[in-house]
Formats: structure tokens, C-alpha cells, sequence
């Protein structure tokens, strides 16, 4: 599914703009040391932290998509690099278990 | 030479501390991966040394394992990993980052970062990470670059983000 098919159909609100890309899983972490090692590529992450090490971590494992829950907001510097890496962000007011359960109603 | 066109996975995956200290008489920087439950705060004497704890965070150590052959590349001589964000025009990793136009760049920390033993993060790991972090990207994806640290021209004046758990165990 494309990025912005997701956000529409989940209705998420978008942070920054790159360049259209694919998601086909999910994975769900706040640890940039599990992110290291967790997603596959195309992935969509879902998480609470909005540090920018959680950037490089996604950066380096190729996840296209991360959407910030439970309402926070990343600062500019963050939102900076995740689109110098072309990582889209969203956010949603929804904690991580809800959002996810309405990825799996998406078909994930 | 290895006829294998391998295919990596994480194996012998430790979690623990990225333990910074600095020495009190040199000023020098030292860095070590604790498995502790909680990261060790004693001072000690190594040599001319007097290395004091500065700060920890949570962090990971991983081997890279090949499902076609078995061959495992271990990795207990790498760190951390830090995304290079470096513009330094002596450094040869800005220099690379600038040549490929990449925000892909990353250094592979070594726990030693005067390099005075010689050592660093091994060929052969370095060649293992690139190839993990690459194996499964599209053609028209942009390429992970994994490079040793000793590629930097001073790891002290070197930009970039260290991928650990920073803040994690504090309150806010």
C-alpha cells in the first residue's frame, strides 16, 4: 500500500512531505536499539519517541513511514532529518494498540 | 575467497550499556559495552589512565550470520553505529557523504577512538553490515554505507548521531 493511501484511510496527520513510497508491514517500537535490528525494509513504525536517533535508526533499516503516537509532535530538527532521509511522519491522537488495530482491519 | 552470495541475519543478539568515561588526568575518551543489569559506575586506574564514568545508554550488540553457508562475522569489536551528518572537509566520511549526495553514511564505532592499538572494526564486518543493511532494498532504493571509524578524520570534531537509547532512563 502507499504511504498516503494508509494515511487517508487511517486518518493520520501528516508532518512533513517526501516522495511517495510503499509500506508492506509494521513494526512497533520506542527503542532505536531494537529498531536496529527489528523492521524489515518498508516497514511502517509505529512509536512514542520522537528523538532524533529514532531517525538514524530508521534511516539505516529503510523504513519509509513513521507515525508518532498518542498526539506528541517531533521538534523541527527531527522532522528536518527524517526528510532529508525521506521519511514520511505522521501523527495520530490514538495510542499504539489502536492505531495498530486499525492497520490489521487494513489487511496487515 | 567465499563463492557464497550471502544472506544475512542478527545472531548472538546482547543487550546492554554503551558505557562512556573520560580519563580525569588526560582528558582522554573511552567507551565500553556493559551486559550488567545496570551500566558500572566505578573509577579505575588503567596504565597512565583514570578512567571516570561520564554517561550510558541502552544498546545492543549483534553477530551476522549467513542462512546459505553458516558463516558468522562477529561484531564485538563494533560499538555503536552513528549516522554521519559530518561536514568537515578534511574527513573523508563527509567527503563520501558528499560524493554519493547520500543521508546514508554511517560509521561503525570501535571502542577505541584514538586508534593508537591499530585496531578497529574488522574488514570483514564492515563488508557483513553492508551487505545486511542492502540485501533486501530495491534497485531504485539509495544504498546503506557502512564505514569503520577510522575512516574519520578526528572521531572527537566527527558529526553525526549515535544510534543508542538516549534519554531513556531519564525523568522529564
Amino acid at each position: 500500500m502507499k504511504v498516503s493511501e494508509l494515511a487517508e484511510r487511517t486518518g493520520l496527520k501528516g508532518i512533513n512531505s517526501v516522495a511517495e513510497k510503499e509500506v508492506e508491514r509494521v513494526y512497533i517500537s520506542d527503542m532505536v536499539s531494537d529498531i536496529i535490528t527489528g523492521p524489515k525494509p518498508r516497514s511502517v513504525l509505529i512509536t512514542l519517541q520522537t528523538h532524533k536517533s529514532l531517525i538514524a535508526a530508521a534511516n539505516l533499516v529503510s523504513v519509509p513511514m513513521i507515525v508518532v503516537v498518542k498526539g506528541r509532535l517531533p521538534s523541527d530538527d527531527v522532522v528536518e532529518l527524517a526528510t532529508s532521509a525521506g521519511i514520511a511522519l505522521f501523527s495520530t491522537d490514538l495510542d499504539a494498540w489502536s492505531f495498530a488495530k486499525r492497520l490489521v482491519e487494513l489487511g496487515f | 575467497m567465499s563463492e557464497c552470495t550471502h544472506r544475512w541475519f542478527i545472531t548472538n543478539f546482547r543487550a546492554g550499556y554503551l558505557v562512556l568515561e573520560g580519563c580525569t588526568h588526560c582528558g582522554g575518551r573511552s567507551s565500553f559495552f556493559s551486559r550488567e543489569p545496570a551500566p558500572p559506575i566505578d573509577e579505575y586506574q588503567e596504565g597512565k589512565h583514570f578512567w571516570s564514568y561520564m554517561c550510558s545508554y541502552q544498546a545492543v550488540k549483534f553477530d551476522l550470520e549467513c542462512s546459505a553457508c553458516g558463516r558468522v562475522v562477529g561484531l564485538d569489536d563494533m560499538n555503536a553505529l552513528m549516522l554521519s551528518t559530518c561536514n568537515d572537509p578534511r574527513c573523508a566520511v563527509a567527503e563520501l557523504r558528499r560524493s554519493r549526495g547520500s543521508s546514508r553514511v554511517y560509521v561503525a564505532l570501535c571502542a577505541d577512538n584514538t586508534h593508537t592499538t591499530g585496531r578497529c572494526v574488522s574488514a570483514g564486518g564492515i563488508g557483513a553490515l553492508n551487505e545486511y543493511f542492502n540485501q533486501d532494498l530495491e534497485p531504485s532504493d539509495s544504498r546503506v554505507v557502512v564505514v569503520p571509524c577510522e575512516r574519520c578524520s578526528s572521531i572527537d570534531t566527527c558529526r553525526g548521531i549515535v544510534l543508542a537509547d538516549t534519554g531513556l532512563t531519564e525523568l522529564y
